[in-house]
């Protein structure tokens, strides 16, 4: 019964093969073999031991800035896993001006980052509308510094992050809770269980999957922010560089005709391995789930 | 001897190509060679604002120099570094290309651009000294490109919101000193509502204070001085005073001149050329902007031409680069937008020497006569990175979250390690 010849499979995956080795497998190596050189755009690359990872223990920035990713994720991870759940279960709704909310809440992701970015930094900004508006109501006595702040610039971006990321996960759970079927639903309402009880019962284990991909989703792009601080901070990261991702870190020192590339590359791979814990967790804790 | 002829032109063809393989020997004179052939010219956002002027400036070099042909190459503004780099990285640099003297100097360290002091020497003769210093770096011996145009900064205020604030519009400040005491009032007066200072200082402002940025050897920074720390305790002040604008610690580089142009704040430096662009932004401010000169050492901003080591066809690149960068050339180009030539004939134009009364020629007239003082505010070893880490610190310092001196040891320290780094 065999129809094709043993390399036949071969060559079909072969293209996706190229391609993964191309764009991941090799650069990955590269930037494991980088981070062990002295490598500049334009020179170096000598062996320098672990002198890079050495050098990352005295780096102050990275401390601060993987303190902004743990943060970041741990208020963006229920945000905008929980949030856009329950915005998806209303616009499913069939309410007399449904629609408009459904675009309100999806515009967001269709706007460039840079373009929010510098929206919210005129939001925010001392003689900001926030600031005016809170002032002229007499909530505040001075202007609040949002973009200057330590706190207040990363709870900002946190902000934006979450404003911005609700339309997009939203549209997944949509997606999915089309899947969800209705029969199950009925039933249990047959069997008299109320509206919530059908939400713990029913729609949240169909849609048990889903909440682990978006858990994943929004913890990686948590862990890997760039846009938000560096618009809000002005690219600088905020006074003492504290408001700084490993993201802004690595592009801080990879670019220009200086970049130090091995010492980015080895911020890379501590971006790597921050990024790839969580996301083992999750996973693992849905196979337990599976199993049970 | 006939017969032996082609033996001998293939002998000399090939001592010619051994020679011209040199990579960084460097000794041809310009005038040994023929100049022929196709060469190559990079220019950095100059299209199509400035199409007609180079295409005039290209046609003449080809009418010069009959068998020549340019191909003109000018790249958008954004990105510029990582272009040249990419060029650079694949050896596909042009045979001329428009290079500030901080993107020459990796260039020049690899070996990648030609030492246009070995090919020409009449550049002493021919370019302004700090033109000329601006492509001279420590640890390298050579000049790394021909000067082209240059600039400087003047200073621009709001005389409406001067005279409003018990200010003299006419009688702005002199010196940094004079400008934090009016901050003040200018501030006092209006209620908190007006600002002068909008920027922190930087690198340049220590060098204005007459304190050493890198030390002799250029491996290490030596700024972190009680000099230094005392300059940022008078912005901390200033910030803790309600001098200046919140924001400003995270500003960029465009950042007072934006607030200037929005009329947020009264005080910004700029160009000899920024009246028009301030007034055509925000109406206005029409009548409202006088320039005085720099308040103390003028930066100097140098734009220049450098030749690629690489050059399959050096003699007309080279020629090319002179061309381009003659007196003549120049004074034509700085006739049409407000450059300065880098030539020292064209000192003597009264173009940039008269004004005609506008405020506008006034300014204009301001940073031709401040080209004479100015000088290089930043060692180009200072690269992005190590500015942005200075402005972090500096920004902490002056927010008053640590003190000023242990800000810039600490900004020290990390910009030492990033230089022993290479």
């Amino acid at each position: 019964m065999k129809s094709h010849r043993w390399f036949t499979p071969w060559a079909l995956v072969l293209p996706a093969l190229i391609w993964l080795f191309v764009f991941s497998i090799w650069p990955t190596l590269n930037t494991i073999r980088l981070s062990f050189t002295n490598t500049k755009p334009l020179g170096g690359g000598d062996f320098v031991g672990f002198r890079n990872f050495v050098d990352l223990f005295k780096d102050e920035q990275l401390g601060y800035a993987l303190l902004n990713s743990a943060i970041y994720m741990v208020v963006c991870l229920p945000l905008l896993t929980i949030g856009p759940l329950l915005i998806a279960i209303l616009i499913q709704k069939k309410l007399p001006g449904i629609t408009f909310f459904r675009t309100a809440f999806y515009t967001p992701v269709i706007a460039s980052a840079v373009v929010v970015g510098l929206m919210w930094t005129w939001l925010l900004d001392d003689r900001g509308l926030i600031n005016n508006m809170a002032s002229s109501l007499g909530f505040i006595q001075g202007p609040l510094p949002f973009l200057t702040d330590r706190w207040l610039v990363l709870f900002s971006a946190i902000s934006l992050t979450v404003w911005k990321g609700l339309g997009y996960y939203m549209i997944i759970y949509v997606s999915a809770l089309g899947n969800v079927p209705k029969e199950l639903h009925e039933a249990a309402a047959v069997d008299g269980a109320s509206v919530v009880r059908r939400f713990f019962n029913v729609t949240l284990p169909s849609l048990r999957n889903t909440i682990v991909l978006v858990s994943i989703l929004v913890s990686v792009s948590a862990l890997r922010v760039f846009s938000e601080l560096y618009i809000l901070t002005g690219s600088k990261g905020g006074p003492g560089g504290q408001d700084m991702s490993v993201v802004m870190l690595i592009q801080q020192y990879a670019r220009g005709f200086y970049g130090d590339l091995g010492y980015a590359s080895a911020l890379s791979i501590v971006l790597f391995v921050v990024t790839i814990v969580p996301m083992l967790v999750l996973v693992r804790i849905n196979r337990k789930a599976n199993d049970q | 001897m006939r017969k032996y002829a082609p033996g001998l032109a293939a002998l000399a063809a090939a001592s010619m190509a051994l020679a011209g393989c040199g990579g960084t020997s460097q000794a041809k004179q310009p005038g040994s060679e023929a100049i022929a052939g196709e060469v190559s010219l990079q220019t950095w956002s100059l299209t199509p604002k400035f199409t007609d002027y180079l295409n005039d400036v290209i046609k003449g070099f080809e009418a010069k120099y009959p068998g020549t042909k340019v191909k003109l190459v000018d790249q958008p503004g954004d990105g510029y570094s990582e272009k040249v780099l990419t060029q650079a990285g694949s050896g596909t640099l042009p045979d001329v290309v428009n290079l500030p003297p901080d993107f020459a100097l990796p260039l020049a360290r690899q070996d990648m651009l030609l030492d246009v002091s070995a090919v020409d020497d009449t550049l002493h003769d021919t370019y302004v000294a700090g033109g000329l210093s601006a492509f001279e770096y420590k640890g390298l011996n050579g000049t790394w490109g021909f000067p082209w145009y240059l600039n400087t900064d003047v200073n621009y205020w709001n005389t409406g919101k001067l005279n409003a604030n018990g200010l003299d519009g006419k009688n702005p400040p002199k010196t940094t000193d004079e400008l934090f005491e009016q901050a003040r009032i200018l501030h006092d007066k209006s209620g908190g509502q007006e600002y002068l200072l909008s920027r922190k200082p930087g690198v340049d402002d220590f060098t204005r204070a007459g304190i050493a940025i890198l030390a002799e050897d250029g491996k290490s920074v030596v700024f972190n001085t009680d000099g230094a720390a005392a300059l940022l305790d008078k912005y901390r002040d200033a910030y803790k005073n309600g001098y200046m604008p919140p924001t400003v610690l995270n500003n960029d580089y465009l950042g007072n001149s934006k607030l200037f142009t929005e009329g947020k704040v009264a005080w910004t430096t700029g160009g000899g050329n920024s009246i028009p662009s301030f007034e055509k932004d925000n109406p206005s401010l029409e009548g409202k902007v006088v320039a005085t000169p720099s308040l103390d050492l003028p930066p100097l901003y140098v734009q220049g031409l450098a030749v690629s080591s690489k050059s399959k066809n050096r003699p007309a690149a080279v020629a090319l680069a002179k061309w381009v960068t003659n007196a003549e050339n120049q004074g034509k180009f700085a006739h049409l937008v407000n450059i300065f030539p880098s030539t020292k004939s064209s000192a003597s134009d009264p173009y940039f020497s008269m004004s005609d009364g506008t405020p506008a020629s006034d300014a204009k007239v301001l940073a031709f006569k401040g080209l004479e003082t100015a000088g290089n505010l930043q060692p180009y070893e200072i690269n992005g990175a190590m500015s942005d880490i200075l402005s972090q610190q500096i920004a902490l310092a002056i927010k008053g979250d640590v003190s000023s001196k242990q800000a810039l040891d600490d900004a020290a320290e990390k910009i030492n390690l990033m230089l022993s780094r290479g």
